[in-house]
């Protein structure tokens, strides 16, 4: 444990105990058979002769075991009811805890385990079995502004537990559940460390951008706005302190949430501590990555031949450089992690301090993570009220390469150059991008302090109707330095850029809760008020030409030597916007057979226009217990329901402002103009901004009917929606049937466009227990989706602008009626004429090629998800492996469409055989934007591998300290399956047209690692 | 008890949230209030101005006048540069599409223009100062201004007085009336000396015989041939009569000295927009031609060329006929050479002050600063060195900037080097990052094509051979800073039309000529298309969809 909180160099120590317990580990499993036995044998008197304090209480010890398997249940919770005192059992399963008198009761608990209660009477030894729960029926499942459980919801929800995320080395909560439910597609925007994750939840409803789901962390709902620099917000959580994410899908479990609920809901629950129950442990991990896949292109020898063979000049430097090679590198990854939680009669608390410190795989590139949380619960007035306390504290700082000029450069390199001159210095060639350089001269580093914090007492008025009072605040401040030093050959003259970021996010909730519980029928009401107020601010200056050879400018910003106006204009904004919503929902169960949820909220918004300030969005959801009705109580079935819900819900993520006009006097190039041949310049005075009073909220009308289904007792159980979410009221930015305006386009809602997501979800589980002990479990799931554009105004909504040389103003995505979001609206590639030349599908037939030759080629979005994961536990030893997939997906790889043509390979750059796949093309075929460099985007991959063990820690002698060790190795992207040939198939490099939102592009993206991550989990 | 709790809990709710209208609170924006009247009248005028430098951009309205034509062509060079989705070569061929990014560029700025002046229009006759009233007439000047714009490029033209109704869409013989009487209208409030920048008395006379010189195109615009009418002509004559002798402006001696960085006080310019290196210049129609490894200011080794159109080997061909047997370089407008060492081969040292690069049609092989590993070579005495260029920056350092007549859209028609550059306008050195920061005015109206439409006129009523041949030499035999090119013995349309390539190239009036002289549907460099549809750009797309909620108002241009 002081090895472990002695700090520098902690990596090394971690590592050389990771190691020696490594190689412990082979002889301990086979050891550990005969030690259980002897355990199970002796554990109970060794521990009743160890532990009695006071001689009026009694002491009880005892084992707790699985009653199908008999394995130990490791962190069972032993309470004496009526009080706070208990203990949790070790790593044996093993427990003893002190009752005051013989009619004490125990109650063991385990999630995924039926409760049990035992008197303890004149025992002192009392061994437990427990038994699984059918389809955990009882697990609690979080709603917002409450929680009920799986077996009464009748909303599309879907509830992962810690031990369901997804392991290894995570960033932020959308990596936890990535393939884990069933219609929620989650994208990383590239493989970068802490890069943005696009998730969606059944399908985008909008073309604009923000089409996030609305994250709620412990109650506090969590503004998507970026906190600063290019990284996800939400990388500030640590992973470690997430008990369960629940996921609302469908409108009857998101109306809850009025205006933020059209995309889905995300709500995070922390770990709370439980009183006398004390855990502490210790968390440590080593990750090792390494670049999953590089583009194959020509190595010095091939380049040589190839160059040649299409009758390029070929410039050889004799050198081999497998530039991929110099910018990646091994990249190593620390996690540690401490928590500790527990509590006394009135007072339960969690908390955890946790440290990551990542490493990417591209040199220069690092994502360090500082997190503390803690959670408090405190009762008084005789527990009629309680006081939640979350507190959380992170820091993260972000240091970014160059990569777009690192990986163009890598990948185009000469590789018969040689990487470094003489003097070891990055290798300077006339005409040619040496990555190095770059790599070298530029640094773009982010902080971000962010603290949310929030405290909501909540008060039993009476024995049925609870008042909760919830006030939070999440505040994050940041600074970003986009630096680039000052150099001779080649001459640059430095630059610092600096951008502040501000979010402050303040939320005030109160709500009353009302329960009535009759012999068969049993309702609760809910009735609240909520005031939330986001302030973003964002500030920038910068300053150029920095002295060669000194200090780095971000140490000394004032050594720069240039200051203009145009240059280094600073920047700003600020925005504010507030929502006022009142809400109620009203759960009714008959019989425990019949199921009603009825929701409603009004929403208000400042970014609604003056005359649609107040939003209703109503839900309406049944359901229906088949399996509790008399025909069916004989049949195979354990559980059965059906649902169905119906509802409205909106997306007010919208652009501040845009409701009241903007007439602005300013100084600028665009809005003054000298009168005079002296003197100062006016300030003009113009529009930039129309009006638009009635702007409001995108509305989605969501139907679902599902089937949850649970038999052979437990054994085979799943979960089957039908899902129809229907967005209109599309809010578009769209250009006045007259265009003299002031400004060119105005925000609105195009009322009949609508946008369409359909689809089937199924999730099937299935549980086998051997008597030998041996778990298995095999689950999946599997979306199907379809998504449709109708009714738009424009002939198409370009999106998806196109990067590299000569392929400037052509875009790759495009919205039009009948076809899906992010489809690719491209010229279709036919082949080459007999000059070699590019030549496409003349689809108007006017014998020539233009714009109006594009045609629908596809879409980014898959039209089918699918996740399979089983897990296999036998004695100390689990093993998780967990597959993920998606279909009928397409990618445009902007990176070979701008790189790997056989004109460039003739001009002397590095290309990947893709340029030469064509034998008859010429050298100087251009390669435009079309059909060509459309790519099959269908993956299969195998996204996680998990093996753990648990060491006996009474054999090694070290139980008296250490209660649990557990190693464990995660493999995370150990092989992908699929046709895509760039560095990964999932990839969304964002490139977005007016806010339009873009899908699928693969433009020099962050290339994705393949990680192996090995674990240590102490204990105490 | 419950009721108790209960109120308690009602009013903490209260003081918590208090109450919000939920007004959105503009933090960042500032709105105009505690203005003087002169100040709130310079500050709307303004803005009706501000766009043109964008207008004028290489990209914008100068692709549409000169890309379009036989001065100016773009090939996507080398397969790597100006690509930009062919919409460069389908401007060059009149193979164009309402999504081209330049047709709809232009058309939203030069409408937000529109639409600023309208304000503009509405609002200073709220204002006491006396100002005002000039400022007004600039305003309602520019509306007509911007008028001409769109009927000349989209074969329409946009009226309303009020921003919040609907325009009304005028096109032939009616447009021609609106914006004539507007002209009309405004004359005698505009003043005569706040030019080049602003509208003039004298700016707008040209402009009315801009419009009057080109009525007959406008009203007819896809006649086989167009009918000139006599009293238009006249009206011609008449207006720029009134700018040549009103004695306020006067042909330069040095041609090129019309296009310097100084040209804000050269007196042959009636209406320009001016620019502001410390405002709102750029230097683009300087370095968009130039080669990529042409670096015209010693202070700025990243201030490049971008290898930009050239003019087609046809243009060419008319300087080489005109001048043959001698070399087009006898007539000053053709070139200027600033540095030695194109004919002293051991003039390699300049110092920085003095090194300027030549000017005009750059042809053959470029001399200039040389860049290596991103600094300038310097001679041993600290002058900077000048030698042959090679397109290093290209990959290709053996390939020299050796500009060829050859340019179209071949491989090696194609390549960096192809085609004769055009460096009409200085390179400012007031720049401080070399290619933002231009100063030099861009040229709407100068005198000497006052005296070539009065010429033009006076050869379409009949008659006036002589005297639009007096106007034509009038201005060849001003430019007497070196020898002036040769005075011509005879006049024709022709010849004009000529005259008007070599006086007035570059200077984004070559579409409008080509269509007036009947030569739009000829063949030139890669253009073979004869459709006469193609004398106007298509309605952008977006502007298409936009206004497709109000059937039949917006109609898309036959052809497109």
């Amino acid at each position: 444990m002081k090895q472990i909180y002695s700090s520098p160099p902690p990596l090394l120590r971690i590592g050389a105990l990771l190691l020696a317990l490594l190689w412990l580990s082979p002889p301990q499993v086979y050891g550990q058979r005969a030690e259980l036995a002897s355990a199970r044998d002796s554990d109970t008197r060794s521990h009743t002769t160890s532990s009695s304090k006071k001689a009026v209480d009694i002491s009880v010890s005892g084992r707790v075991t699985d009653a199908g398997t008999n394995d130990p249940l490791v962190g069972c919770t032993v309470v004496v009811k009526g009080t706070q005192r208990g203990t949790n059992t070790d790593a044996s399963g093993n427990y003893t805890i002190t009752v005051p008198n013989e009619s004490s009761v125990l109650v063991f608990g385990y999630i995924g385990y039926e409760k049990q209660e035992v008197a303890v009477g004149s025992r002192s030894t009392i061994n437990i079995s427990l038994k699984t729960e059918a389809s955990n029926l009882s697990q609690v499942v979080v709603i917002g502004y409450g929680s009920t459980t799986k077996k009464d919801m009748t909303g599309a929800v879907k509830s992962l537990k810690s031990t369901d995320f997804n392991q290894g080395i995570i960033n932020s909560p959308e990596q936890l559940l990535q393939g884990k439910v069933a219609g929620v597609n989650v994208v990383s925007a590239s493989g970068e460390p802490g890069a943005n994750q696009n998730i969606s939840i059944r399908g985008p409803g909008g073309v604009r951008t923000g089409s996030t789901p609305l994250f709620v962390l412990d109650g506090m709902a969590l503004d998507n706005s970026s906190t600063g620099g290019a990284i996800n917000p939400l990388n500030f959580l640590n992973p470690q302190d997430i008990e369960s994410i629940d996921v609302l899908k469908d409108a009857s479990a998101t109306a809850i949430y009025g205006s933020r609920g059209a995309n889905g809901v995300i709500l995070i629950t922390t770990k709370k501590g439980k009183a006398g129950v004390s855990t502490f442990n210790y968390n440590g991990s080593l990750g090792i990555s390494n670049l999953a896949r590089a583009l194959p292109v020509f190595t010095a020898d091939e380049f040589r031949k190839q160059v040649t063979a299409v009758g390029g000049v070929l410039e050889d430097r004799g050198a081999s450089t497998d530039w991929q090679k110099e910018i990646t590198r091994t990249a190593y990854t620390q996690n540690h992690n401490l928590s500790f939680g527990g509590g006394a009669d009135k007072l339960s608390y969690y908390a955890s301090v946790g440290v990551q410190k990542q490493q990417g795989i591209l040199k220069n590139s690092d994502l360090n993570r500082y997190s503390g949380r803690i959670n408090v619960t405190q009762r008084f007035l005789e527990d009629r009220l309680t006081l939640d306390v979350n507190l959380n504290a992170t820091y993260t700082q972000n240091q970014r390469p160059p990569i777009v000029s690192l990986l163009g450069g890598a990948i185009s390199a000469n590789p018969t150059f040689p990487a470094y001159d003489d003097k070891g210095e990055p290798f300077q060639y006339q005409g040619g991008t040496n990555p190095l350089i770059p790599l070298k001269l530029e640094k773009d580093i982010t902080t971000i302090n962010r603290v949310i914090a929030n405290i909501s007492p909540s008060f039993k008025i009476t024995k049925d109707l609870v008042y909760k009072l919830n006030i939070g605040v999440d505040n994050s401040s940041s600074v970003r330095d986009i630096q680039l030093l000052s150099n001779a050959v080649p001459q640059v003259d430095g630059r610092l850029e600096t951008y502040h970021t501000y979010n402050r996010n303040t939320l005030v909730e109160n709500y009353f809760t009302y329960t009535l519980t009759r012999s068969k029928s049993n309702l609760t009401a809910l009735l609240g008020h909520s005031y939330q107020k986001i302030f973003v601010q964002g500030r920038n200056t910068s300053i150029n030409k920095f002295p060669l050879g000194s200090i780095e400018p971000i140490y000394n910003p004032g050594i720069g030597q240039e200051l203009t106006l145009v240059n280094n204009r600073p920047g700003g904004f600020a925005l504010e916007n507030e929502l006022q919503s009142f809400f109620s929902r009203v759960n009714y169960q008959y019989n425990d057979k019949y199921l009603l949820t009825a929701t409603v909220r009004a929403d208000g918004s400042s970014k609604f226009g003056a005359n649609n300030k107040y939003g209703i969005f109503p839900s309406i959801s049944a359901g229906w217990r088949l399996s509790e009705e008399e025909f069916l109580k004989s049949g195979p079935f354990t559980d059965l329901k059906l649902r169905a819900g119906w509802g409205k819900t909106g997306n007010q993520e919208i652009p501040s402002k845009i409701t009241q006009a903007l007439f602005t006097s300013q100084v600028s190039s665009s809005t003054s103009y000298p009168l005079l041949p002296t003197g100062p310049y006016p300030a003009g005075t113009s529009y930039s901004r129309l009006a638009n009073p009635d702007i409001q909220w995108e509305v989605s009308t969501q139907t679902d009917i599902g089937l949850d289904f649970s038999l052979f007792n437990g054994a085979l159980s799943g979960t089957l929606d039908y899902f129809n979410k229907v967005s209109n009221n599309i809010l578009l930015e769209v250009i006045p049937a007259d265009p003299v305006q002031p400004a060119g386009t105005f925000w609105t809602n195009v009322p009949d466009m609508t946008i369409v997501n359909k689809g089937v979800e199924l999730e099937l589980n299935y549980r086998y227990t051997a008597a030998n002990g041996l778990r298995f479990d095999l689950g999946g799931n599997v979306t199907f989706i379809n998504n449709l554009v109708s009714n738009s105004p424009y002939s198409v909504i370009p999106s998806g602008s196109a990067s590299g040389s000569g392929l400037t103003s052509a875009t790759i995505n495009g919205y039009i009626n009948e076809q899906p979001i992010g489809t690719f609206f491209l010229k279709e590639f036919t082949g080459f004429n007999d000059k070699g030349i590019n030549t496409f599908r003349d689809v108007d037939g006017d014998g020539i090629i233009t714009d109006k030759d594009r045609v629908p080629m596809g879409t980014a979005l898959p039209t089918r998800q699918y996740n399979l994961n089983t897990s296999l536990a036998y004695k100390g030893f689990d093993l998780i492996v967990n597959f993920n997939g998606v279909a009928g997906n397409k990618v445009y790889d902007n990176t070979a469409n701008a790189n790997f043509y056989k004109l460039r390979l003739s001009k002397g750059l590095n290309t990947t055989a893709e340029a030469i796949a064509f034998p008859d093309e010429s050298i100087n075929n251009s390669a435009p934007v079309s059909s060509r460099y459309l790519k099959d985007g269908a993956f299969f991959r195998l996204n996680n591998l998990s093996l753990g063990y648990n060491l006996n820690t009474k054999a090694l002698g070290v139980d008296r300290w250490i209660s649990g060790i557990r190693l464990s190795a995660t493999g995370q992207n150990l092989f992908v399956i699929t046709n895509y040939d760039g560095y990964d198939p999932e990839v969304n490099t964002d490139r977005t047209i007016n806010g339009i939102s873009s899908y699928g592009i693969d433009y020099l993206s962050y290339p994705k690692a393949r990680t192996l991550v090995l674990g240590l989990n102490l204990t105490f | 008890m419950k009721k108790k709790y209960i109120a308690i809990a009602l009013s903490g709710m209260l003081v918590l949230n208090g109450c919000t209208n939920l007004m959105e609170n503009v933090l960042d924006e500032t709105s105009v209030t505690g203005l003087s009247d002169r100040q709130a009248a310079d500050g709307i005028i303004a803005p009706v101005y501000a766009l043109l430098p964008n207008i004028f951009q290489h990209t914008n309205y100068f692709a549409l006048q000169e890309i379009s034509t036989d001065e100016a062509i773009l090939p996507y060079r080398g397969g790597t540069d100006w690509g930009d989705n062919g919409i460069y070569l389908a401007m060059h061929t009149h193979t164009n599409t309402s999504t081209d990014p330049n047709v709809r560029n232009t058309w939203n700025l030069i409408l937000q223009g529109m639409s600023r002046s309208i304000t503009a229009i509405n609002t200073l006759p709220t204002l006491n100062d006396p100002v005002a009233k000039t400022y007004l007439a600039e305003a309602r000047g520019m509306r007509a201004y911007y008028s001409m714009l769109t009927l000349d490029l989209y074969g329409l033209i946009f009226v309303k007085d009020n921003l919040n109704t609907n325009s009304k869409i005028l096109r032939g013989e009616q447009a021609v009336e609106y914006i004539k009487n507007e002209l009309l209208a405004v004359e005698p409030n505009l003043e005569t000396n706040v030019g080049p920048g602003r509208l003039t008395k004298g700016a707008v006379w040209g402009l009315l015989a801009r419009l009057h010189l080109n009525a007959a195109v406008y009203r007819d615009r896809f006649a086989s041939s167009f009918t000139f009418k006599p009293e238009d002509m006249d009206k011609v004559i008449e207006y720029t009569d009134k700018i040549i002798s009103s004695g306020q402006y006067q042909l330069a001696k040095e041609y090129f000295s019309v296009f310097n960085d100084n040209n804000h006080d050269n007196k042959e310019l009636i209406f320009a927009v001016d620019q502001r290196a410390d405002l709102n210049g750029h230097n683009r129609m300087a370095y968009f031609s130039l080669s990529g490894d042409q670096f015209p200011l010693p202070a700025f080794p990243a201030a490049n060329g971008t290898d930009g159109p050239g003019i087609t080997p046809d243009y060419y061909q008319t300087w080489v006929k005109a001048y043959a047997p001698q070399d087009p370089s006898v007539d000053p407008r053709f070139h200027k050479q600033n540095l030695e060492i194109y004919t002293n081969p051991d003039a390699t040292c300049v110092a920085a002050d003095n090194f300027h690069i030549n000017r005009g049609i750059l042809r053959g092989q470029q001399f200039g600063l040389i860049r290596k590993n991103g600094a300038f070579l310097k001679c041993a005495d600290g002058r900077m060195l000048v030698g042959p260029l090679f397109n290093d920056s290209r990959n290709r350092p053996t390939l020299p900037v050796n500009f060829t007549e050859k340019i179209d859209f071949t491989v090696a028609g194609s390549d960096y080097n192809t085609g004769y550059r055009v460096e009409k306008y200085e390179f400012s050195r007031k720049s401080v990052s070399g290619r933002n920061f231009g100063e030099a005015d861009i040229i709407i109206l100068r005198l000497a094509d006052v005296y070539l439409m009065r010429a033009e006129a006076k050869l379409r009523k009949g008659g006036g051979e002589a005297s639009a041949l007096a106007d034509v030499n009038t201005v060849r035999a001003s430019r007497t800073a070196t020898t002036p090119p040769p005075p011509l013995s005879s006049m024709s349309l022709d010849l004009l039309y000529r005259e008007r390539g070599f006086e007035l190239y570059w200077e984004m009036v070559r579409r409008t000529d080509m269509i007036r002289f009947g030569k739009y549907e000829d063949t030139w460099t890669e253009k073979t298309n004869t459709d006469k549809q193609k004398r106007v750009f298509p309605i952008p797309q977006t502007a298409i969809d936009g206004a497709s909620n109000l059937p039949g108002y917006l109609q898309q241009n036959a052809g497109y």
